[in-house]
């Protein structure tokens, strides 16, 4: 399901004191199956243009496809465009309004048209999915769980509209390390399973670790778009934009700096940034 | 979503910079000569008044009769309302049971001049006050009653925190609908039943959300020693100028114009 983004423009509250661009020229294309880091400082267009991925913001200028629907045509049905393209919004737990944790799963596949079964099919599988699988948490209050179970919940309430693209808005903030572990667990267990799936986060560790694809955003514009090898070879780039090298690929730089030439530009995480320092070490190339 | 009746417009025009004190006062004032004008040419002298206070101010017109959108109904209503139902005067169209008379032409006239004057005036005052300011001046004004135990200092401060939450509320509110609305809720379609079931989940989380930030306020206020009015300073201290004191001379001129024509 590739969505198609061109010439995205959108302005906030235009012809007023207090007009704002907020995307300026945007033009990409997410194919399935990717999984892709969007990332920029706050205030870089972000939220605004995961917004327009499923119609929530229309387009000022230019155009968002979604499988081939066209977002700005009156005659295209909003509710199949969501079908398809699932967002969860940054700190998702504050949305959570049913009295059990199930009903609230259960929320978007109802208003999709389904019938009683199939949502409650669908919640279950979701919760399982996303690791509540225990029946007993479902008829609690959802203002009863923790904080990364109530998160937890208000994926599944996604999940649960079986979206062939999951877009996540800063999935991990708030959260302590073991809870942002399991959802950057849950994330890479939804891609394999042939999600498309778009993680916006302004962690750069983050993204070096899970993505395949990076967006970079600065001032309204896409200003990086490419692999995580190429986009952390244009350190400059990056730091233009208000954004640091994540750490292992700041040293393998600092390395490759002082002589060792040998650090190919794909050590970027720990784990394959190791055995290229000791490969380096071992050959002697100092 | 957007208000922007009253929002305060950013600026630094003679009617921003004035104290937010004879600001209220001087708006009380003009509210006053509304009442009192009765005839063409007293409303005619409040109108050139406006328009001057608008001038000066550097706010667009377009921008003022735009905030008078949302109150338009109310003036029809009214006017059409007073057409009909005042007696007396010179017949004009007589129509089965319908009489219109000078008379009644005339006060509808008048009432809905009256109430567009109104708005157009109280919205001069907010647009050029921010909400602190404007809260600042009404704690001043009611501060002699705290003699006989009126909480002008309370009122006041829950006054600029309600006003402060309002853009808050507003797009946390904004927030969620683009959240449930990602999971398919509809909030624009149905019958009126069905449109007040689809707030639900709009409103839960609102409240849920607006009582937590009540609670984190509270627990904010409290740890940098809040502890009322009493003896408190301010950084910003108000000022009468001569801008105020001419302001004032003005406004006193308009309504003795006002209440002789």
């Amino acid at each position: 399901m590739p969505i198609e983004v061109k010439d995205l423009t959108h302005v906030y509250m235009p012809g007023t004191p207090f007009e704002k661009k907020a995307l300026d020229g945007v033009s990409f294309t997410l194919e399935n199956g990717e999984f892709v880091g969007l990332i920029g400082h706050t205030g870089s267009g972000k939220s605004t243009l995961i917004m327009h991925l499923n119609g929530l913001l229309k387009p000022t200028l230019g155009s968002v496809t979604v499988d081939g629907l066209d977002l700005s045509d009156k005659n295209v049905s909003l509710r199949d465009v969501r079908k398809r393209v699932g967002l969860v919004f940054q700190y998702p737990e504050y949305q959570l309004f049913e009295e059990t944790v199930i009903g609230d799963v259960m929320f978007g596949p109802k208003n999709l048209g389904l019938g009683a079964e199939e949502c409650r099919a669908r919640a279950e599988e979701a919760l399982a999915q996303v690791g509540l699988p225990d029946a007993a948490l479902w008829e609690k209050s959802p203002f009863e769980l923790s904080g990364g179970q109530k998160r937890r919940v208000a994926i599944a309430g996604v999940l649960a509209m079986k979206p062939g693209t999951l877009i996540l808005d800063e999935p991990t903030a708030g959260l302590d390390p073991r809870g942002r572990d399991e959802i950057m667990a849950l994330m890479r267990a939804i891609h394999a399973k042939g999600t498309t799936v778009v993680m916006v986060s302004h962690s750069m560790t983050d993204v070096s670790r899970l993505c395949g694809r990076i967006l970079v955003m600065n001032h309204a514009r896409l200003t990086l778009d490419g692999s995580p090898a190429d986009v952390f070879a244009d350190a400059a780039r990056l730091r233009e934009a208000g954004l640091d090298l994540p750490p292992c690929a700041a040293l393998a730089e600092r390395l490759r700096g002082a002589g060792f030439a040998g650090i190919p530009g794909e050590a970027f995480t720990q784990e394959a940034l190791a055995p290229a320092i000791l490969a380096a070490l071992g050959r002697g190339n100092v | 979503m957007q208000i922007t009746i009253g929002q305060y417009f950013p600026g630094d025009s003679l009617l921003h910079r004035m104290d937010p004190r004879a600001k209220i006062l001087i708006t009380i004032a003009l509210i006053v000569g509304v009442f009192l004008a009765d005839s063409v040419l007293s409303y005619a002298a409040m109108f050139a008044f406006a328009f001057a206070m608008i001038r000066l101010s550097r706010i667009s017109v377009k921008y003022i009769v735009k905030g008078l959108k949302p109150i338009m109904f109310i003036v029809i209503f009214t006017f059409v309302i007073n057409m009909f139902f005042t007696t007396g005067g010179t017949e004009l169209v007589r129509w089965r049971f319908i009489r219109i008379t000078d008379s009644g032409v005339r006060a509808a006239s008048f009432m809905a001049l009256r109430l567009v004057l109104l708005v157009i005036v109280t919205q001069l005052l907010t647009l050029t006050t921010s909400s602190i300011a404007l809260t600042d001046g009404i704690e001043s004004l009611l501060k002699p009653l705290a003699r006989i135990g009126f909480p002008a200092h309370e009122l006041a401060m829950m006054m600029s925190i309600a006003m402060r939450f309002i853009p808050t509320l507003m797009e946390e509110t904004d927030k969620i609908m683009k959240a449930q609305m990602a999971r398919g809720a509809d909030f624009e379609s149905g019958s009126l039943i069905q449109r007040a079931r689809a707030m639900l989940p709009l409103l839960v989380p609102l409240f849920v959300s607006a009582f937590r930030r009540a609670d984190e306020l509270a627990l904010a206020m409290e740890a940098r020693c809040y502890r009322g009015g009493r003896g408190r300073t301010r950084m910003k201290q108000l000022r009468c100028t001569k801008l105020d004191a001419a302001g004032a001379a003005v406004a006193a001129a308009l309504l003795a114009v006002v209440a002789v024509l």
